[in-house]
């Protein structure tokens, strides 16, 4: 638990930025998270009004509110990430360590980090229909490998399991290589995808067992 | 902001595919806040249904309420009582809550209407007759009124399943 520096892009300039990952975010934080972020959320709906982008073409996360998961950080599963740049919060991340297990069948059962919650902050989002390019990438990107390397420190060997929105599930199948198990009518028919021992050792660039 | 470590971090190479992927996406969320509190479905989420602004339009005035007692008693900004009965913005859920607690709906059954839970077919029916028979902004008319009462009716039945 603690502070770490990382790296992340900033889009204008393609040049890279100091940043810093919070690994145990407390319920506060999110009350913090949902200040920054609410205004922004209003201006991108006032522009994708203003610009009748359709409302399928609309950030799939648009309704959330982080205050509302301040709870779920009281518990002893549960485990915050966030990344800060120039003072704000630029994406955040849930995770829990149980009840969910593996379901994949190289090792159904086994326990697994589930990513509960994932997102990034309103203005990092490329919404092409408003021309938005957003500030900051590979936010995303960065949290989730922080999930798998979790899962290597709790001692789950890189499982991940994960229902993500349907405007996401490209960037977890294609852009991760995890494996897509089918709707899940428990989760509002979300796709759920895990990600194998072996894709995890990979993007942990680690050796293969002997 | 103390106890910096060193990062141990992921491969470059991946990284930068990863975050093209991430631009190609839009959003890369997933789990749902929407889906703990029953909001969020993943086939046509984020739409506002045509009903329900008019229906809180239609209920506000049946109430003999103005726009600025609607948001008072309700608690919300005037400003989004006045984009739902517009139409013009995607409700948030809490908004829809804190409505249906002065309307006197069922929070779950006005979800539905907004569009940001999968409705059961007797509220998708009822709403589209509703949104068809509901039009004008003048005082209600019988038609008017009728239409509104029997979406009231099937807001206010008893959930089954």
């Amino acid at each position: 638990m603690g502070w770490e520096a990382i790296q992340i892009e900033e889009r204008a300039s393609r040049t890279t930025v100091e940043a810093r990952l919070l690994s145990g975010m407390a319920p506060t934080d999110l009350s913090v998270v949902e200040a920054e972020w609410a205004s922004e959320r209003s201006l991108v709906v006032q522009r994708l009004l203003q610009s009748s982008v359709p409302r399928r073409d609309w950030p799939q996360s648009l309704h959330w509110n982080w205050e509302r998961k301040s709870p779920a950080l009281a518990t002893q599963t549960s485990t915050g990430f966030g990344v800060v740049c120039e003072g704000k919060w630029q994406g955040v991340m849930l995770t829990k360590r149980s009840p969910y297990t593996a379901q994949l069948d190289s090792c159904r059962g086994a326990p697994l980090v589930y990513i509960d919650f994932i997102e990034v902050a309103p203005w990092n989002w490329v919404i092409s229909g408003i021309g938005r390019t957003g500030l900051y990438r590979s936010v995303g990107s960065r949290l989730f490998w922080k999930a798998v390397k979790q899962s290597e420190e709790e001692g789950f060997r890189g499982r991940v399991g994960l229902h993500s929105l349907p405007q996401a599930e490209k960037f977890y199948e294609v852009g991760c290589g995890m494996t897509p198990l089918g709707r899940d009518p428990s989760k509002q028919n979300l796709t759920y995808f895990e990600l194998s021992e072996a894709q995890g050792r990979s993007l942990l660039n680690r050796a293969a067992p002997a | 902001m103390t106890n910096t470590e060193a990062f141990d971090g992921p491969p470059r190479e991946w990284l930068l595919r990863a975050a093209e992927l991430e631009d190609e996406c839009t959003s890369i969320s997933v789990g749902g806040l929407a889906v703990d509190l029953g909001l969020y479905a993943a086939d046509g989420a984020g739409r506002q249904s045509g009903a329900f602004g008019r229906f809180v339009e239609f209920a506000r005035r049946a109430q003999g309420l103005s726009v600025e007692r609607l948001a008072e008693a309700a608690g919300v900004d005037l400003a989004e009582v006045l984009a739902v009965e517009s139409r013009d913005a995607v409700p948030r859920a809490e908004v829809v809550l804190r409505l249906a607690q002065v309307v006197q709906i069922p929070g779950e059954r006005l979800l539905e209407l907004a569009g940001l839970a999968s409705p059961h077919q007797e509220v998708s029916e009822a709403a589209a007759r509703f949104a068809v028979s509901a039009r004008t902004t003048a005082p209600l008319s019988p038609s008017e009124r009728e239409a509104f009462d029997e979406l009231l009716k099937v807001l206010l039945a008893p959930t089954e399943g």
